[in-house]
């Protein structure tokens, strides 16, 4: 009955990891054709193109029909209104990147009330554990992303290695409020508590301007002159910190941990810009999106939380195909 | 007797089916100062938009200095020595008197020898020989006009005039926003207008101003000229009279 | 003839209050640096602004939104307002990034013409938003507002379109000295800044150009009846500000050796409110060019200065929104008291 693919084996170990069971997927002999929305937080990024090609590569193996709308800023007064025009088309279901934990409950409870499925993929509404019957933000059947905590902690191990354990680093941030560079900060200083000998300073916020970050690390450096390392939570306090560096005359002085491969890294990883890049899989997160919200279709029982993986780039291995496969393309 | 500076002859001006003008004719010597009277829709911003080149007359001829004139635009009639002060004055409030009466012509002199850079220093000095023909004496000749009080900036907008050797000015109710004292300096700067040979043409509500400067009045009703009286010979309620009909 | 008095001449002092005034962005900076300077004098015992390395890093900071202000300037003079630089700067630091690229891989240029051609073409492309904007607002009679609103989105588009979504790496040594290095210990960026603030003060005070968006900004009636042609003006003023956006977006990939179409998104706000603090209204009529510079260096000044005493992040918000508060206050009552503004 029941007519397993060969991408299903790779959906196992995937929920497996995520430790909530198995994920039985249902047979293609229904035939029915279910249309299933993606809403990213925003469309003109990378990592969100990526995403819609793996959840096109699942619903194209699936033969389901996908659609990706969405608004070309991150903005939560932007996604609304698509989102709303998405719910009138009347999708089996949704995947959706929330651009806000609150805002986005009751927008999201009209696709619900409507029977429409809810998927949240990258971020999430309400503190993103679903299905509990507790609260008001519980509804959607999973929370498909990076495990950014994760994240956050791989990139302080792997900064803390080439900093040498010791030396004083920060982490620079976008702004406060956002989940997931939240969540890659708080693992950075959970894991940097393991490090005795490595002090974390303030954290410094950007807004998501290169030209703040740069002047913020000079900042720091003009009252810490021994800097040893930053951690980029994402990719423009990255590169904001670079140029930063560059200018103080510290590069290769100061490390840089970045979030986040769009192609350009392999360049910045090869000419010092960056120490350590850590790479999301956002093409896992479409996909497994795409896959969590055919099985609930089908009526299979789905896990609540699927976490994705990185890769850990650097310059000695990002010619290694099995590590440049998780470069971002446009 | 003299040729007129201004001369309207028969001028007709029509919007639609509505006779805004209907053969209207007057003169208006070099110093001599002519009040335009009439009620609202009278005629009389018409009448001035047609000499000022706002508006081009349906019918008719109007000569300047016995010559037909025809403006496609208030800056022709500016470069012929037509000069309209408005009623708000228009002046750039941010602005020193030297750089208001320069305004869209601004003098320039080479710094270094080079580089071409505005000639402050004569605006200011053109303010202040201006100001003087007009008896107002500044000693801050940089402070923006907005600092001056309504009949000073009156003075401001008449300088610009005289400073640009309008022949022709034409006024639209100078008074109407002053109080008194103001009033009577702007009177008094008509008069020093009047002295130095240039035509006035004068437009006001007010029949006491009229009587004051004015040495004809002449008066619209409807569009046509209802009468054209020298003040010594006749009295305000004639005026009235003619303004309103009947 | 009754005499026109001299009564005429303002009240005296007024001079000295309206130039103190004038002044007040750089009596700000003035008393930030001080702040500063004590404060790191006494908590870390080291010093602010006697720092070289505090004040090139100050420079290269100051020079971004500082380009998009220095244009800004024009246009907040003429009662207008851009919304669309700080697009206009992203589209500029795509294509010039873009252009740079493909003048070594397509043309074969070498590396110095490469860069000037990204420079030109960054440039050149702000033409397209700022005759646009100039068109919208000065032809058809949009608000400035509405209209660079509009250009905002249509720009962002484009930005992101060319980009493809991506930030576009530059490899190009030339590019990455103009926006990197230094001459005589001097960034480049803030020699070019510097060039740019001459080139654009001597227009605002002393052409026919800079002249006109003073009298255009207090009363376009005015303007209008001098014989002053409003709709090339206007062209002009939103082109100036578009070129400044376009010139800070190609420095931007010079410097970060990659254009990013979001490059000037964040600094929009700083740079309008570099013009305010620096003495302009945004009601138009009035502000200056060393008034903007000023109004630059304080924003930059209290975001660097409060990391580097270390003071809480959001303190930054918090004392740039006072500035501004502090600054149109100022502005406020001295029109009350004095009724006016000087013209330069």
């Amino acid at each position: 009955m029941i007519q397993r693919r060969s991408f299903l084996g790779l959906m196992g170990a995937a929920t497996a990891a995520a430790g909530t069971g198995s994920l039985v997927l249902p047979a293609a002999a229904e035939n029915k054709k279910h249309t299933i929305a993606l809403v990213p937080g925003l469309t003109t990024d990378a990592f969100y193109i990526t995403m819609h090609r793996g959840a096109d590569a699942a619903a194209e193996a699936l033969g389901q029909d996908l659609l990706f709308q969405g608004a070309s800023e991150w903005n939560v007064t932007l996604q609304v209104p698509v989102l709303d025009a998405v719910i009138a088309r009347k999708p089996d279901a949704i995947l959706i990147a929330p651009t806000d934990k609150v805002q986005l409950v009751e927008p999201l409870k009209k696709a619900n009330d409507a029977g429409i499925t809810v998927v949240c993929v990258d971020t999430f509404i309400g503190n993103g554990v679903f299905q509990t019957g507790a609260g008001d933000a519980d509804f959607p059947i999973s929370y498909v992303a990076s495990d950014n905590v994760l994240g956050g902690v791989m990139a302080a191990r792997a900064l803390a290695q080439s900093i040498g354990e010791k030396g004083k680093v920060y982490v620079s941030n976008v702004k406060p409020g956002v989940s997931t560079t939240d969540q890659r900060e708080e693992g950075f200083k959970q894991e940097m508590a393991n490090h005795p000998d490595i002090e974390v300073l303030e954290t410094q916020f950007n807004d998501d301007d290169a030209n703040k970050a740069a002047a913020q690390v000079q900042a720091v450096i003009g009252r810490v002159p021994d800097l040893a390392g930053v951690f980029g939570a994402n990719l423009f306090s990255a590169s904001g910190t670079a140029n930063g560096v560059k200018q103080a005359g510290k590069q290769g002085e100061v490390k840089i941990a970045a979030f986040d491969a769009p192609q350009s890294v392999v360049q910045e990883l090869k000419d010092g810009t960056f120490e350590i890049v850590i790479a999301q899989h956002p093409a896992e997160i479409g996909y497994f999106g795409v896959v969590a919200a055919y099985a609930h279709l089908t009526g299979n029982p789905v896990p609540t939380h699927i976490g994705t993986g990185f890769t850990v780039m650097t310059k000695d291995n990002i010619d290694d195909p099995n590590v440049s496969k998780y470069l971002y393309t446009g | 007797m003299s040729e007129p500076l201004l001369s309207i002859r028969g001028v007709s001006k029509y919007f639609g089916g509505v006779h805004a003008l209907e053969d209207v004719s007057m003169d208006l010597k070099a110093g001599e100062v002519v009040a335009l009277a009439g009620d609202n829709g009278a005629g009389k911003s018409t009448l001035i938009k047609a000499v000022s080149g706002v508006y081009k007359a349906d019918r008719g001829e109007i000569r300047l200095d016995g010559t037909p004139i025809s403006f496609e635009s208030p800056q022709q009639a500016r470069d012929r020595g037509i000069e309209t002060i408005y009623q708000d004055l228009a002046l750039a409030d941010n602005l020193s008197i030297g750089a208001n009466i320069f305004l869209g012509r601004e003098p320039k002199r080479r710094a270094f020898g080079f580089l071409p850079v505005l000639d402050r220093a004569l605006m200011a000095d053109a303010a202040q020989e201006t100001m003087r023909r007009l008896d107002f004496h500044v000693d801050r000749l940089e402070a923006p006009v907005s600092a001056f009080s309504g009949g000073q900036r009156q003075a401001v907008a008449i300088g610009r005039a005289i400073y640009w050797n309008a022949k022709v000015l034409i006024m639209d109710e100078p008074t109407a926003a002053l109080g008194v004292p103001e009033q009577r300096k702007v009177l008094a700067l008509v008069m020093a207008l009047k002295e130095q040979g240039k035509g006035v043409i004068f437009i006001s509500h007010n029949l006491g101003d009229i009587f004051a400067v004015a040495d004809r009045i002449v008066v619209l009703r409807r569009g046509i000229k209802a009468g054209e009286r020298v003040p010594a010979e006749t009295t305000s309620d004639e005026i009235v009279r003619l303004m309103v009909g009947g | 003839m009754t005499a026109l008095s001299s009564e005429a001449a303002p009240p005296p002092g007024r001079t000295f209050l309206s130039k103190v005034a004038d002044l007040r962005a750089w009596l700000f900076l003035v008393i930030l640096v001080i702040f500063f300077e004590t404060w790191a004098q006494t908590v870390y015992g080291v010093t602010f602004v006697g720092n070289t390395y505090n004040l090139q890093s100050i420079g290269i900071f100051a020079t971004a939104p500082l380009l998009l202000a220095l244009g800004q300037t024009f246009v907040i003079i003429s009662a207008g307002i851009d919304l669309s630089v700080g697009f206009t700067m992203g589209l500029a630091a795509v294509v010039s990034a873009h252009m740079a690229n493909l003048g070594a891989s397509h043309l074969g240029l070498p590396p110095f013409l490469s860069m000037l051609l990204g420079i030109v073409s960054g440039v050149a492309v702000a033409f397209v938003p700022g005759l646009v904007n100039g068109w919208l607002i000065a032809r058809l009679r949009v608000p400035p507002f509405i209209g660079t609103l509009g250009m905002y989105g249509i720009a962002r588009g484009a930005a992101y379109l060319i980009a493809g979504g991506m930030t576009v790496p530059v490899s190009n040594a030339w590019f990455a000295w103009i926006g990197n290095g230094r001459i005589a210990g001097v960034p480049i960026l803030v020699i070019i800044a510097a060039v740019v603030v001459l080139i654009m003060h001597y227009m605002l005070s002393q052409t026919r150009f800079g002249q006109h968006t003073y009298a255009f900004g207090a009363s376009r009636v005015a303007a209008v009846r001098s014989g002053i042609n409003v709709g090339k003006l206007t062209m002009r003023i939103y082109l100036l500000a578009a070129v400044c956006a376009g010139l800070a977006g190609a420095l931007y990939s010079g410097r970060f050796a990659a254009g990013a179409a979001q490059a000037g998104e964040p600094l929009l706000l700083s740079s309008i409110a570099a013009v305010v603090i620096g003495g302009a209204s945004l009601f138009g009529g009035s502000g200056n060019i060393a008034g903007t510079v000023a109004g630059a260096l304080v924003i930059a000044v209290i975001e660097y200065g409060l990391v580097f005493i270390n003071v809480e992040p959001f303190w930054q918000f918090i004392a740039v929104g006072v500035v501004i508060i502090i600054s149109v206050l100022v502005d406020q009552s001295q029109r009350k008291l004095l009724g006016g503004r000087v013209d330069e």
